[in-house]
């Protein structure tokens, strides 16, 4: 084996993602604290079994509104059909937890929908007919309508480089629509739609804020309470673990489901490009009605809500530092996304041209630290931290490293790499294994050397998925909740946080301004990138 | 000592550890020729040019190039620092530039060398492409890309140039005049070519030698003519499928006698013992068409074929000849009538196994 630049770095960078991660999982073997026979004689199965209905149902319900806007949108020509193309992207500006606070403002007692029904038809008991989505059901359909978007664009992607001979085919073998869509176009786009879930499930169980706004005893709160309320971080760090396995045994199941079937879309010549089918009367309707509708209750829902209370309770607009805060948030996602582009590429890279089991297994491990909930990593990484200042640090006579890694940009950018490094690292991966290796070879033999061909071939083929990655990194940074509360320096706010902070005060109202900004902010960053990210391109 | 231009030899060619080829030595003498390599699908021709690309590496013999050694157990030049161009079967274009950058960037390899000997425009010209050159990959068709493909190539005028199957997704049509075109500018440009086909007919155009790979063996290496008529092996009479072999016995050193056919008469390409029983190759060409001649066999089967039709004659002692006819010869028959062969039988090379 020849270890060279690319190896190493390689190496490197998967090694920094993983050491938190070990931590994680070193600690399943400390003494945990009599909490954990508290929890498992009162709550322990509740957790489990909340989790586990919370992440069904969000998978349920994102696979059906990803997958029928993406096929609806990908195959069919109808009133508006470019236009919900990237508006039903827009969800992605709306955090989870700032839909929660929009559910239960717009339907709560007295809220936005008790307003609505006053001005309409005058007083009455409203509240007794207005329905609750609150509890568990309020949490499903709060991150199900934050997170489809992950399945439609990954669907959709995946539905544009179907060729229209796998099409015509169906048509020939006398398949029905329906029937070409579940027997060929669905399984062909099977890769894609998992790793679409896989990202909606690692999100939902690392779901905090929703879930801690709507008081549901998940997994995740668990872990967030056994540190919070009994400082127990062994503990923490072995639902964390159960977690992960969780997540684990997801991959492995769907990895065996597809035994030695093959979904490489072919990209040579040849390749046909789709005929998109004219839709007319009812049918257009139907499915511009559909497409409307998600868009509506993901996006212009939660949207007009923030807007309706920033304009009823304009005091709040002046209270907030907006520049500090819309400077401070910029900061932190450009230069993390950077960070993560950057290493993300090199370490993909390096798998690539070096083929090493080693590095393979590494990487592989690298990437479970998004399935780790963001407050128990960053809880890890303040442990290591601390054993690393007091075991080697001190010992070797130098100046504490602490205060240069706990409660600093550097420490917090760093935790955002290791918390989002798989996202980085599988969305470049998704797009390096659209570049048949051919490519690469046929770079070699005309003379360029393994660092030109990442350079002259790779990055401008991979511009797109670059962008991808960006827009997904920074929008998870700007939405990112408990790692920024936790390592935020002294007196450094975030849209996200500030909104938390009004909400966890109960003053929902005060939590919309920074809301809305975040929308707002999020919504413009889709935009400018939607073209990319949306390109009916050889991408 | 007169050196070879490229030289294998020995070499086990692998992939993935598994060894597809055994023990080939092949040479070519001088810079510009072109050889073929011949053998059927999957047999390993492929993992023998990508390994001369040093995209796979050897662990037995040695690969050497203008005097350079390129492969060996212990070396292996990388493949950007070989100067040789391999163009790829499937279509490998880069799929984010256009067909007319995706040559360019072939250009730039060998940019700071002073005489160039051909431009783009003679390339696209030659190939026939100047209507897809501001085209992208997924945009052309397959055949559109393989030539696209040879163009990058050809453009960087390598020390060795290695084509995977160049013409097989291009319309037969248009094969010919690409083949001619292929032959022309190699020829114009000296560059030193290894070609893979599973296509003779492409192969003794193209090739001044041709290799035949069968049962994980180089079985010959000879220039066209050989390779057809004095084929070495049974493998490679069964490989070419243009002739068959019937049982004989050898009755002076310029002639044999077989059971239906009679004596034949010609040279041996190998001498054998008077009194040998052996299986003689008898090809369609051999034998002539005579409606007067008294030695008729059944047809079984009538091919045409354009120019000729091929007769299949099934003998006495049911041994299956087959046997040209020029299309327009006037007389012709049908399937289960006679046909009758012209006497005496002469076979200018008689190869016997």
């Amino acid at each position: 084996m020849r270890i060279n630049f690319w190896y190493i770095s390689s190496f490197v960078i998967s090694l920094f993602v993983i050491i938190p991660i070990l931590t994680v999982f070193s600690s399943f073997l400390d003494n945990t604290s009599n909490y954990y026979q508290v929890l498992k004689d009162t709550f322990l199965m509740e957790y489990i079994f909340n989790s586990l209905i919370l992440l069904a149902s969000v998978l349920i319900l994102t696979f059906f509104i990803g997958t029928g806007s993406a096929y609806l949108v990908s195959f069919f020509d109808f009133p508006f059909s470019n236009f919900f193309k990237w508006a039903l992207i827009l969800s992605f500006a709306v955090p989870p937890y700032i839909y929660a606070y929009s559910l239960t403002a717009f339907f709560e007692n007295y809220g936005t929908a008790y307003t609505i029904l006053k001005s309409l038809f005058g007083e009455g008991n409203y509240n007794q007919i207005i329905p609750k989505f609150d509890g568990l059901l309020g949490v499903v359909l709060s991150i199900s309508f934050s997170l489809y978007a992950y399945v439609y664009i990954l669907a959709r992607a995946s539905f544009l480089y179907q060729s229209q001979n796998i099409i015509d085919l169906g048509k020939n073998l006398g398949f029905t629509k329906f029937k070409a869509f579940y027997s060929i176009i669905l399984p062909a786009a099977r890769p894609a739609i998992v790793a679409g879930l896989s990202l909606v499930a690692m999100e939902t169980l690392a779901e905090f804020g929703a879930v801690d706004f709507f008081s549901i005893n998940t997994l995740t709160t668990g872990i967030y309470n056994s540190w919070i309320a009994f400082d127990d971080l062994a503990f923490a760090n072995q639902l964390s673990f159960f977690l992960l396995l969780f997540i684990f045994a997801l991959f492995i199941l769907e990895n065996l489901s597809r035994k030695n079937a093959k979904y490489h879309f072919n990209t040579k010549a040849g390749f046909k490009q789709k005929q998109k089918i004219q839709l007319s009367g009812k049918k257009a309707f139907l499915a511009f009605s559909f497409c409307f509708l998600v868009f509506f209750l993901s996006f212009l829902f939660p949207l007009s809500q923030m807007m309706y209370w920033t304009f009823k309770f304009p005091e709040n607009l002046f209270d907030l530092k907006i520049l500090d805060l819309l400077m401070n948030t910029l900061y932190l996602v450009i230069l993390s996304s950077l960070l993560l582009i950057i290493f993300g590429l090199v370490s993909n890279y390096g798998n690539r041209v070096n083929k090493n089991k080693t590095l393979n297994i590494l990487s592989t491990l690298s990437i479970s630290g998004y399935a780790i909930p963001g407050v128990i990593l960053a809880v890890a990484f303040i442990t290591f931290v601390a054993w690393f200042d007091d075991s080697v640090i001190k010992n070797l006579g130098f100046v504490s490293i602490k205060k240069v890694f706990i409660g600093s940009i550097l420490g917090l950018v760093l935790v955002y790499f290791i918390r989002f490094y798989s996202l980085a690292y599988n969305g470049i991966k998704s797009g390096y294994e659209k570049i048949n290796i051919s490519v690469d070879e046929s770079s070699y033999l005309l003379g360029y050397s393994k660092r030109k061909t990442f350079m002259n071939i790779h990055i401008p083929f991979l511009r797109n998925s670059l962008l991808f990655v960006g827009i997904l990194v920074s929008l998870e940074i700007i939405r990112e909740l408990p790692i920024t509360l936790i390592l935020r320096p002294f007196n450094f706010e975030t849209f996200a946080t500030t909104a938390y902070i009004s909400a966890s005060e109960d003053l929902l109202e005060a939590a919309a301004v920074p809301s809305l900004f975040l929308i707002l902010i999020a919504t413009f960053f889709i935009i400018i990138t939607s073209k990319y990210i949306l390109r009916d391109n050889y991408e | 000592m007169n050196k070879n231009f490229f030289e294998v030899k020995n070499v086990d060619f692998s992939i993935s550890n598994k060894t597809k080829v055994k023990n080939v030595s092949f040479s070519i003498e001088n810079e510009g020729d072109v050889i073929c390599l011949l053998g059927p699908s999957g047999i390993g021709k492929t993992t023998i040019l990508r390994t001369i690309a040093g995209l796979e590496k050897i662990k037995k013999g040695t690969i050497e190039l203008n005097g350079k050694i390129l492969s060996s157990e212990k070396i292996n030049l990388e493949p950007e620092d070989r100067n040789i161009s391999l163009a790829f079967q499937d279509n490998s274009l880069f799929p984010h530039y256009t067909v007319e950058k995706n040559i360019l960037l072939g250009s730039e390899r060998n940019k700071e060398k002073n005489e160039k000997k051909i431009s783009l425009k003679e390339i696209v010209d030659l190939l026939d492409i100047q209507r897809i050159l501001n085209k992208y990959p997924h945009e052309i068709s397959a055949g559109e890309a393989q030539r696209a493909s040879l163009a990058r190539s050809l453009i960087t005028q390598p020390e060795l140039l290695l084509l995977d199957e160049p013409l097989s997704n291009i319309d037969q049509s248009f094969k010919e005049e690409i083949q001619e075109k292929l032959k022309k500018i190699l020829k114009i440009l000296k560059i030193t070519t290894i070609i893979v086909t599973h296509d003779s007919y492409e192969a003794f155009y193209l090739g001044s030698k041709c290799g035949i790979i069968l049962n994980n063996e180089l079985k010959q290496f000879d220039d066209p003519y050989n390779v057809y008529h004095l084929p070495n092996s049974i493998e490679v009479v069964n490989f070419l499928n243009r002739g068959t072999l019937i049982p004989a016995e050898v009755t002076s050193p310029k002639s044999l006698e077989n059971k239906d056919l009679g004596t034949i008469t010609g040279n041996f390409v190998k001498p054998f013992p008077i009194g040998s029983k052996v299986k003689l190759l008898v090809q369609p060409e051999d034998l002539h068409h005579d409606d007067k001649s008294n030695l008729k066999f059944d047809i079984i089967d009538r091919k045409f074929r354009g120019t000729n039709f091929i007769y299949t004659l099934k003998t006495p002692s049911n041994a299956i000849i087959p046997v040209f006819v020029h299309s327009h010869h006037i007389h012709q028959h049908e399937v289960d009538e006679k046909f009758g062969i012209k006497k005496p039988i002469h076979i200018d090379h008689i190869v016997c196994f």
